[in-house]
């Protein structure tokens, strides 16, 4: 795979509930992006949107973005996923040779739309979605008990990964203040009440309102473009099965076969030795170390015994993670940016040591039915 | 740089206006078992990634891509969902293209499959929520309430295309007949194609003409139904692509290019624009497909073509605005036989939206019908040799378009 | 095919009846839930038997006969997995109510698990590994909510 520049970017602050529009928040997020890398309109290619029709309560809404995400008369189309997956069909168009700027936007505004209510969705409507049994919420919680019972890790564990990110979150400005505990301990995230039980209220993500984008440029371009430029340098994308009654959920199948595509793109044989830093989308404390032994950072069931703080021998999430807010359809998008900003020292406050490689993640489904991971390096 | 980029194979599933006999699942999975029953040698094991897509309000079903994993023969693959409206069919073909040509290790061959069960919801419900939001919007900047339902009936199909049609009977000076005229060519053609809804191998422009309007110029015997159906295309490296059928068809040139506003101008004329059958999208990405693809006059380089035409007066303006006749000729083109099955440029030889609009799979059955007759493969399989042809799509609120421009030659441009 | 079953979804926010085909599988499916009998499909490859019945083993992608391979099964199984959650997704908004166990039962003699309430019991009873049994409501009418839940046995 070529190499592709991550050149620009740039996230509104995350807010639960934001005083502006949704297509003002669009503007700041890709005028912040081009500002970012010192570019304009007329250079932007070929835009990817990433909106929900579900989520922003009208069919084909990517139709009235189109100017504010700077896609007017420009080569545009919508991936329907997390904007991490738009962020993938925006690469796919750089490496076809034929755009030279491409824009990535994600995100939506839950605060305007019953959320749950739009996963229920997502569900079989032949079968599961009358009963409403089968949520995003049980399904958190069979998700957890799963992971706990194959592998005997206990709750308090998987409140430690929240107590880290949360407190990480402290640290990152941008992410929501509603998600920041300075001073957080498992016990307060044990009895923070149940919300699908294991799982309790503090081990989910909280959802907020957000959009963020990306700029992605063909390695020369990019090396004009920004003398800090981030590459691009494997990615994987994968699903599972549906019915959760299919899959072990104590594993996540497709974040393996995203990782195992990722890591041979890059090159990567030892990912727990070669990545310096990781940003995962996990929608609950206990995804984060599902995913990260899918990965091979860690033993099946070993998860917990990584040092994943931030100054720890890998640290994980160190901006806060979706735990820090989950501005849906933008969440895995901010996990790019943020490892790019590790990747180009510019994470004030909780700045990686040394950080040269990186990877992201994004999901989608039911507990995490479709994963994708990117490999970042930075340096010229 | 992009590697070249080949159709190996298209499938449908039966459509219909009502499938009841199957879930959206097994309808999308008819789709894709016709698509491999044509290439022999390809396997669901072959088959490297997958691209899905539909208008999810139309049918109640959020990301649907999920549910129907398995059915799809999706488990365990990697998978992109790409929606746009109208276009979304065009849109998963054109991500298909994309998905090849980027060359991401281990993503070769690529199963783009588009589709609409529209007797599943409320599609009027589902088009109206387009311009639903946009009512408060309008009415404090003081639209009159009776403009603003009507805009809110019309949604974003019938109510803009009639519009549209007014205003392009007006600029090329047609009358009612030439739309009839094209109609019953379509509906000719959905007769020999074995997919199709709307089949009338029998019917009379008197007898379009002789069914009552919906809203000025259109009337009922004009318009497109609505229908439940799938379509798949199988997108391969070239290389590939000759171990997998005889007559590869090489994707040469892509485009989805927009030209719409936040919010809907007055009577729905969108993107702010006076006339909406102004189309500067459709002008934009023709020239961006066909300077891919290494076309300089697509009058004289195109064989075939397949439009998005749910309404007549469509059909005649997007070839025109695609450049594949002058200005104001198109009505006559049709009245000379130079668009039919036999003539010098057909055009919709499958009878087109017009006869059945399975709204997600639309845009894609235009590229994949466009294909099949390179391969000589199509149902209603025209005389002539096609060596180069397009699929049009369009979508968005009222401008979205896209464009797959194939040939039986790759275009070299990657060398 | 006007006889074929459709399951009205209208839940959720989108305030328009969605009239779900069900497809054949699920219409015998159903129909044998009007008499509280639960039957599956098995793979003719792997020999896996789903339920409710499936027209596409995913897992060896070949399409299943319709006329062939139904499996009767009983109504009882066992609990695989299982959560307790105040928060109802229904009725168009997501509501704390009295916490209720969701469960996820393998029907004895199938290789899927299905996802229903369980009732007539404490969350502190619930273990997994349990032996639990399908309760159907007094009248069925062919739809998802003739299962009222699972007892345990
Ligand atoms: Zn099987």
């Amino acid at each position: 795979m070529e190499k592709v520049g991550i050149v620009g970017y740039y996230q509104v602050q995350l807010q639960s509930e934001a005083n502006y529009g949704r297509y003002e928040m669009i503007f700041e997020a890709v005028r912040g992006a081009l500002d970012n890398a010192g570019l304009k309109k007329k250079d932007v290619t070929t835009v990817i949107s990433c909106t929900n029709d579900y989520y922003d309560g009208r069919t084909i809404s990517n139709a009235f973005s189109v100017e504010v995400g700077g896609a007017y008369l420009a080569d545009e189309s919508k991936v329907e996923m997390d904007g991490a997956h738009a962020a993938l069909y925006g690469l796919m168009r750089i490496l076809s040779g034929n755009h030279k700027l491409a824009v990535i936007w994600g995100g939506s505004t839950p605060s305007c739309y019953p959320y749950h209510s739009a996963r229920l969705f997502e569900t079989d409507p032949t079968w599961e979605r009358p009963n409403a049994f089968v949520n995003d919420i049980t399904a958190g919680g069979f998700q957890m008990r799963a992971y706990m019972e194959k592998y005997g890790v206990s709750a308090e564990d998987i409140a430690k990964v929240a107590v880290n990110n949360r407190k990480n979150a402290a640290k990152n400005p941008s992410s929501l203040k509603e998600a920041q505990y300075p001073n957080l301990t498992t016990r307060e995230v044990l009895e923070s009440g149940i919300y699908a039980d294991p799982v309790t209220e503090l081990m989910v993500s909280p959802l907020c309102d957000g959009v963020a984008a990306i700029l992605l440029a063909p390695e020369k371009q990019a090396l004009k473009i920004t003398d800090k430029p981030v590459w691009i340098t494997g990615v994987g994308y994968n699903q599972e099965t549906y019915y959760l009654g299919d899959r072990d959920l104590s594993t996540s199948k497709s974040m393996e076969s995203a990782g195992k595509m990722a890591f041979k793109a890059a090159g990567i044989k030892n990912p727990k030795d070669e990545i310096d830093v990781a940003e995962l989308s996990e929608v609950f404390a206990h995804e984060e170390l599902i995913f990260s032994e899918a990965l091979g950072l860690a033993e099946k069931g070993q998860g917990v015994k990584l040092n994943y703080e931030i100054n720890g021998d890998l640290p994980i999430n160190p901006s806060g993670g979706a735990l820090g807010g989950n501005p849906p359809c933008a969440t895995g998008l901010i996990r790019i940016i943020e490892a790019v900003k590790q990747l180009r020292g510019e994470a004030n406050g909780y700045q990686v040591k040394d950080a040269k490689k990186a990877i992201a993640s994004g999901q989608i489904g039911m507990c995490a039915q479709n994963n994708i991971l990117y490999v970042l390096e930075g340096g010229n | 740089m992009g590697r070249q980029v080949a159709v190996v194979s298209a499938g449908f599933s039966e459509h219909a206006s009502k499938r009841t006999d199957v879930s959206m699942p097994e309808l999308v999975s008819e789709a894709i078992l016709d698509c491999l029953k044509n290439v022999p040698s390809v396997g669901i094991e072959d088959i490297d990634a997958f691209v899905n897509g539909n208008m999810p309000a139309f049918e109640g079903a959020n990301v649907p891509e999920l549910w129907m994993t398995d059915w799809m023969g999706a488990r365990n693959k990697p998978l992109m969902r790409v929606t746009t409206g109208g276009t979304t069919g065009g849109s998963v073909a054109i991500s298909g293209y994309y998905n090849v040509t980027a060359g991401i290790p281990g993503v070769d061959t690529v199963l783009a499959v588009a589709f609409e069960q529209q007797s599943v919801g409320t599609t009027s419900v589902g088009l109206a929520s387009v311009a639903y939001g946009e009512i408060s919007v309008l009415n404090s900047l003081g639209m009159p309430y009776e403009e603003l339902t009507r805009l809110l009936s019309g949604g974003a199909a019938i109510g803009i295309a009639s519009y549209q049609a007014a205003n392009y009977m007006r600029r090329s000076s047609i009358t009612e007949e030439d739309l009839a005229r094209v109609v019953v060519q379509n509906r000719h053609n959905a007769a020999k194609t074995w997919w199709t809804h709307l089949k009338m191998p029998d019917l009379t422009i008197e007898q379009v003409l002789d069914t009552p309007y919906i809203s000025y110029p259109l009337r009922y015997g004009m318009v497109c139904p609505a229908s439940d159906g799938a379509c798949a295309m199988l997108f391969t490296t070239e290389e590939k692509a000759k171990d997998m059928c005889d007559i590869p068809v090489y994707v040469n040139g892509v485009a989805s290019v927009s030209h719409e506003t936040a919010i809907l101008g007055y009577n729905g004329s969108g993107a702010g624009q006076l006339d909406p059958s102004e189309q500067l999208g459709a002008m934009k990405s023709a020239e961006l497909a066909f300077s891919q693809s290494g076309i300089s006059f697509p009058r004289k380089e195109i064989d075939y073509a397949e439009v998005y035409a749910p309404f007549p007066n469509q059909e005649l303006m997007w070839v025109e605005r695609l450049g594949l006749f002058e200005e104001n000729t198109a009505s006559s083109m049709y009245e000379s036989g130079v668009t039919a099955l036999n003539g010098e440029l057909p055009i919709n030889c499958s009878g087109g939206v017009n006869s059945t609009n399975a709204i997600g799979a639309s845009a894609m059955e235009r590229p994949a019908e466009a294909a099949l007759q390179i391969m000589g493969k199509a149902s209603n399989q025209v005389p002539k040799t096609v060596h180069t042809s397009l699929g049009h799509g369009w979508g968005g609120i009222i401008n979205l378009i896209t464009m797959m421009v194939m040939s039986d030659e790759p275009a070299r441009k990657f060398k | 095919m006007s006889e074929n079953k459709v399951i009205v979804a209208n839940k959720g926010m989108v305030r328009a009846d969605f009239n779900f085909w069900v497809g054949r599988y699920m219409d015998k499916f159903y129909d044998n839930f009007e008499k509280k009998k639960l039957v599956g499909n098995k793979c003719q490859k792997c020999g896996n038997v789903f339920v409710p019945p499936r027209k596409v083993c995913g897992k060896c992608n070949v399409v299943i006969p319709l006329e062939e391979n139904w499996v009767d099964l009983p109504d009882t199984g066992i609990l695989k997995n299982y959560t307790i959650t105040p928060y109802r997704v229904n009725d168009r908004t997501s509501r704390k109510t009295k916490p209720q166990v969701v469960g996820m039962v393998q029907i004895d003699g199938s290789n899927t698990a299905i996802i229903y309430r369980l009732i007539n019991i404490k969350p502190e009873e619930v273990k997994t590994g349990m032996k639990v049994k399908i309760e159907w409501s007094e009248k069925p009418k062919g739809d998802p909510s003739d299962i009222k839940g699972f007892v345990k046995i």
